[in-house]
């Protein structure tokens, strides 16, 4: 039986400052080498100073992956050399003596498969690494600090998965959550990263580093599971190791055995003393913690009306819930659903676009009472949204400014409808022998009036016209 | 019980800890007779005891603010065209 | 102008107008440049101490606040950052390394107007017990320059005891406050861990070496200890210590105090003959002094030097990994090089003490011994700290003799790394323990002093300071002979 394992590194970029330190906890932004300190850059006599909202920000986690959470918890050291590494060791986090790791033994459900995770551990990213150039002639690795120091939560997973799509699935629920959760943007480039283990029936476990993206990790796992399938068809050894993804080749190359394992000398950080978490802080921890997915998609199909695949794709997204809680009144829930789901999402499909987005819940309930009481016909909507979303303005406003005024009087529309079968003539002849034609000119009459004829209407004086 | 570490295992760690030593012959004798003085942890009878660490309460922690450092770090670094730090190539 | 004048003495003069800031700071540098070419105790000297003592004689004349050190030189060992200066470590490795932050020990000094007239000398990194391992050169004892000063902080120990400054900041590790405190006649005290900031202070054992403070008299001490000791918000192991007054009833003197002569430290096979007649003399003095005197015994005190040699260069190890030349350090080029291969070679400027307690440091947590050696080390250390707890629920203060010997010749003990190792045997106790503990000079035998050493529970320094303070007052030693 396949065997997979996760070891998933997530940047806690909800954060205001990193982990030790009060530099920005998102470094995305600046120059190289410009959001460091003497901390975080392990400067002589610097110490660290740990962040309380992202001890908070992980038992949060912890918590919602079901993980049992200790009553202190403790850092070490990991020792080993390289540039990204201002001290030539990191921080992290260790049970070595007694649980003192931020989460153990938690559980989250895949496709009605239960993933058991092994333990949550708190840890500072490294820094970035630049190589100016590939070739023997430039021998220079170049470093950029600002990320070192921005807080991991690393999430270690039983070797519970069976296939690659399992894998995939999961990182989507867990993404979800952590953003549900408002601990992380996993969207943000680097923000999560993951590691996987393989193995085979009979055979030993193989580690897969440098995954660049969860599309690359369900390739990578499933080109592992076929490399040592051919191997244990033509009874090779598959040897435990690490292997690296190759992204240009999109295979798995070797990278180092197990046997030169390395030697991290893990002992406690004692600049940081143990830190003491009591129930009471566990307590309003769970109290305020914002509503899982499951729980929200429950709530809406079972209160509001909405169908399953509507209340899944709006739980899962928190930006989007948000706005329909903001924007439904209990009445409204479903059309507000709808239109979110249908219309709203595919406009603000971008970070970018919707930290530009002027669109508030105010607007979405205008928007359905409007088409509810054909004020303005579903076409007129879309471009109210386009609208909204840029300027903010109220909804009366919008219509008026775009003359988006729903045409409903027969009169006028008369006159639309007479000219449009003076132009189609063709279509007019078609649609005496075949009926289905007659939308093809419900489109023309919606396209003379920008969207705003009503369609019933239309459809219906132009049959009683063409005397269907 | 006496554990003669070997100039072998020596060397290594000073691999393990980035220290090239030409001549190590000199520290090896010397490191071994320390190890040795070690061993009188043994006597300690000290097999169930609990380490002892300082401790913390949450609220004592720093507030997660950003607070950016107000002097330009780098140049006290060795700095590279004055953006990146420079280091030597990675095998 | 007497320039083996106490701080709180100086104060007094200057407040009286006896003479000015910049005077007294230029005598000392003058005091430096005839005895510190052949004591070493200085490796940088600050050449804007006039400058600063002309600004602080300006705030005196003008009535404006001046800070509690009014103008008074203090040395600072070479392992404590300030900003836009050299900061060594007495190592090649850290040779140009210009700090680009003030520790906060200094950072309250300067607010209370002290002039930092230069770093000192020390062991490479904090790593020795007689300042022959620094890089630079030993630092030379003031009674007879033909013996070690102690260490670590011997530059310290030297630059107070010879009057090349008022008082001076050391670290102390395993006794490198206490042990050149001893060796040089002056008073040295090691604070509870976390009662002084390490901010700034450059790690060697970060879970137990503390910044202290270096004086003529304990009184100096005391005095800055209340301006160097509180919390703070850069070192999250600091402990609040509410504002203690360390000077408050200093004389109030150890009448039906409870003493403990710790059996382990006063053997007298351990001692040199020289050393035990001063520790049996002090006992004697506490006893006139009103005090109750005992013997207690600390079983687990002949484990602490090993437990404390394996934890230490545990951390060592770690705490000096940074140092590979990449980000700061030495001049030396990495063009061309590796990255293993260059730190290596880069890494190889360390002295041959540091060198051998990073194989230690690398040996003793690696996973196939840290069961025998790293974690024992611990549970010594656990141990001992029940013991200590229990001790002193029957005492109030221990004492023994500082050092086993008296200051030993230049190349004397080096070559025999046990021996050497056992010089810190009663000192390395209260570094494992974290409590107070205090070195007063005692005596002078054969032209070299001697110091006693008492221990209290933590946080106990005003207590401490009270019994040393006693102590003290029935010493009268010679003048140092430079």
């Amino acid at each position: 039986m396949t065997k997979i394992g996760l070891e998933i590194h997530c940047q806690l970029t909800k954060l205001e400052s990193k982990l030790f330190c009060p530099c920005k906890a998102d470094y995305r932004e600046f120059e190289p080498n410009t959001n460091i300190c003497p901390v975080c850059m392990g400067i002589p006599g610097s110490l660290p100073l740990l962040n309380k909202n992202a001890v908070e920000k992980a038992t949060l986690i912890a918590m919602a992956l079901d993980c049992k959470t200790p009553n202190k918890i403790a850092f070490f050291r990991k020792n080993y050399f390289y540039p990204d590494l201002p001290k030539n060791f990191q921080i992290t986090q260790l049970n070595a003596y007694g649980n003192t790791s931020i989460g153990w033994e938690g559980k989250i459900s895949v496709e009605d498969k239960e993933i058991k995770i092994r333990r949550i551990q708190l840890e500072e990213d490294p820094g970035r690494l630049i190589y100016e150039g590939a070739t023997e002639k430039t021998k220079l690795t170049l470093v950029d600090y600002n990320r070192a120091g921005t807080p991991l939560v690393e999430i270690v997973t039983e070797p519970d998965f069976e296939t690659p799509h399992q894998v995939r699935e999961f990182l989507n629920i867990l993404s979800d959550l952590l953003e549900n959760l408002n601990v992380s943007d996993p969207g943000l480039e680097g923000a999560m990263r993951a590691d996987a283990n393989v193995s085979i029936e009979g055979g030993s476990k193989v580690e897969i580093k440098n995954i660049g993206s969860f599309h690359d990790l369900e390739k990578a796992v499933h080109f592992e599971i076929t490399r040592q399938q051919s191997l244990a068809e033509r009874k090779i050894e598959i040897i435990q190791e690490t292997r690296h993804w190759d992204e240009g080749r999109k295979i798995t190359v070797s990278a180092r055995t197990k046997e030169e394992e390395a030697e991290y000398r893990y002992h406690l950080e004692a600049d940081i003393p143990w830190v003491r978490i009591d129930d009471n802080t566990k307590n309003q921890l769970q109290v305020h913690m914002p509503e899982s997915i499951s729980s929200k998609k429950e709530r809406y199909v079972s209160k509001y009306g909405i169908t399953s695949q509507v209340a899944g794709i709006l739980s899962s997204d928190r930006y989007f819930s948000e706005l329909f809680e903001k924007a439904n009144n209990e009445t409204n829930a479903k059309d507000i659903a709808n239109m979110i789901t249908t219309d709203i999402m595919g406009l603000l499909d971008t970070r970018e676009k919707r930290e530009m987005s002027k669109l508030e819940g105010d607007h979405i309930s205008d928007l359905v009472e409007y088409i509810k009481s054909n004020k303005i016909t579903r076409a007129s909507a879309k471009l109210a949204l386009d609208e909204v979303i840029k300027n903010g303005k109220q909804l009366s406003e919008i219509i008026e400014d775009l003359d988006l005024g729903h045409v409903s009087d027969e009169a006028t529309l008369s006159d639309i409808i007479t000219e449009v079968l003076d132009e189609e003539v063709k279509a007019v002849e078609d649609a005496k022998q075949n009926p289905d034609i007659v939308n093809f000119l419900v489109g023309k009459v919606m396209q003379k009036t920008h969207g705003k004829a009503d369609p019933e209407l239309t459809l219906t004086l132009l049959k009683k016209n063409l005397g269907l | 019980m006496k554990s003669l570490v070997t100039e072998e295992e020596i060397s290594n760690v000073a691999k393990l800890m980035k220290i090239d030593l030409e001549d190590h012959t000199a520290h090896i004798k010397r490191v071994q007779k320390m190890l040795e003085y070690f061993d009188i942890l043994d006597n300690a009878n000290v097999e169930s005891e609990e380490i002892t660490v300082q401790e913390t309460d949450l609220d004592k922690l720093r507030d997660d603010k950003h607070n950016p450092y107000d002097k330009n770090l780098l140049k006290f670094l060795k700095s590279y065209q004055g953006k990146y730090v420079k280091a030597p190539k990675l095998n | 102008m007497d320039l083996g004048i106490s701080a709180l003495n100086y104060v007094s003069s200057i407040k009286n107008g006896e003479f000015t800031v910049e005077e007294f700071t230029s005598k000392s540098l003058e005091r430096i440049s005839q005895v510190d070419e052949k004591l070493h105790a200085f490796l940088r000297v600050n050449d804007l101490a006039i400058k600063n003592a002309r600004e602080i004689d300006t705030k005196i004349k003008s009535n404006q606040n001046v800070g509690k050190c009014y103008g008074m030189p203090i040395s600072v060992k070479d392992n404590m950052c300030i900003e836009g200066s050299k900061t060594t470590c007495a190592s090649k490795v850290l040779e140009n390394f210009i700090a680009p932050y003030t520790s906060t020990v200094i950072s309250k000094l300067n607010s209370e107007d002290a002039i930092i007239i230069g770093k000192t000398n020390m062991d490479e990194f904090a790593m020795g017990l007689s300042t022959e391992y620094s890089a630079y050169g030993p630092s030379r004892n003031p009674w007879n320059i033909d013996y070690v000063p102690g260490g670590s902080s011997g530059g310290s120990g030297v630059s107070v005891s010879a009057n090349e400054c008022i008082a001076s900041l050391g670290s102390d590790t395993g006794g490198s406050i206490r042990n050149p405190a001893s060796f040089c006649s002056v008073v040295g005290l090691k604070p509870t861990y976390g009662l002084v900031s390490r901010y700034g202070l450059v790690s060697y054992a970060n879970s137990i070496e503390q910044i202290g403070p270096m004086t003529k008299t304990v009184e100096d001490s005391a005095f800055l200890l209340n301006i160097i000791s509180g919390i703070d918000s850069n070192d999250n192991t600091t402990i609040d210590n509410k504002n203690q007054d360390y000077l408050r009833d200093i004389d109030i003197g150890v009448s039906g105090k409870k003493i403990g002569i710790v059996t382990e430290m006063t053997n007298s096979e351990g001692l040199s003959a020289e050393v035990a007649n001063a520790t049996n003399d002090a006992v004697k003095t506490f006893e006139k002094l009103g005090a109750n005197c005992e013997h207690v015994s600390l079983q687990m005190v002949p484990y602490t030097v090993a437990a404390y040699y394996t934890i230490t260069s545990t951390e060592a190890g770690s705490n000096l990994a940074r140092y590979d030349n990449i980000r700061y350090g030495y001049e030396f080029d990495s063009s061309g090089f590796e990255f293993n291969s260059y730190i290596s070679q880069a890494r190889s400027k360390f002295g041959p003490e540091v060198i051998r307690r990073m194989i230690l440091g690398g040996f003793v947590p690696s996973a196939g011994h840290a069961g025998k050696y790293f974690l024992k080390a611990l549970k010594v250390k656990s141990k001992l700290i029940a013991e200590i707890n229990h001790v002193f629920e029957k005492f109030d203060f221990l004492i023994s003799p500082t050092v086993p010997i008296q200051p030993f010749k230049f190349g004397e003990k080096i070559q025999d790394p046990v021996s050497f190792m056992m010089i810190d045997f009663n000192t390395v106790t209260a570094n494992l323990t974290g409590i107070p503990a205090i070195s007063v000079p005692y005596k002078i035998t054969n032209g070299l002093p001697i110091g006693i050493q008492i221990m209290a529970n933590r946080l106990e320094e005003h207590s401490l300071l009270q019994t040393a303070y006693a102590l003290e007052k029935t010493v009268d030693l010679p003048e140092v002979p430079v």
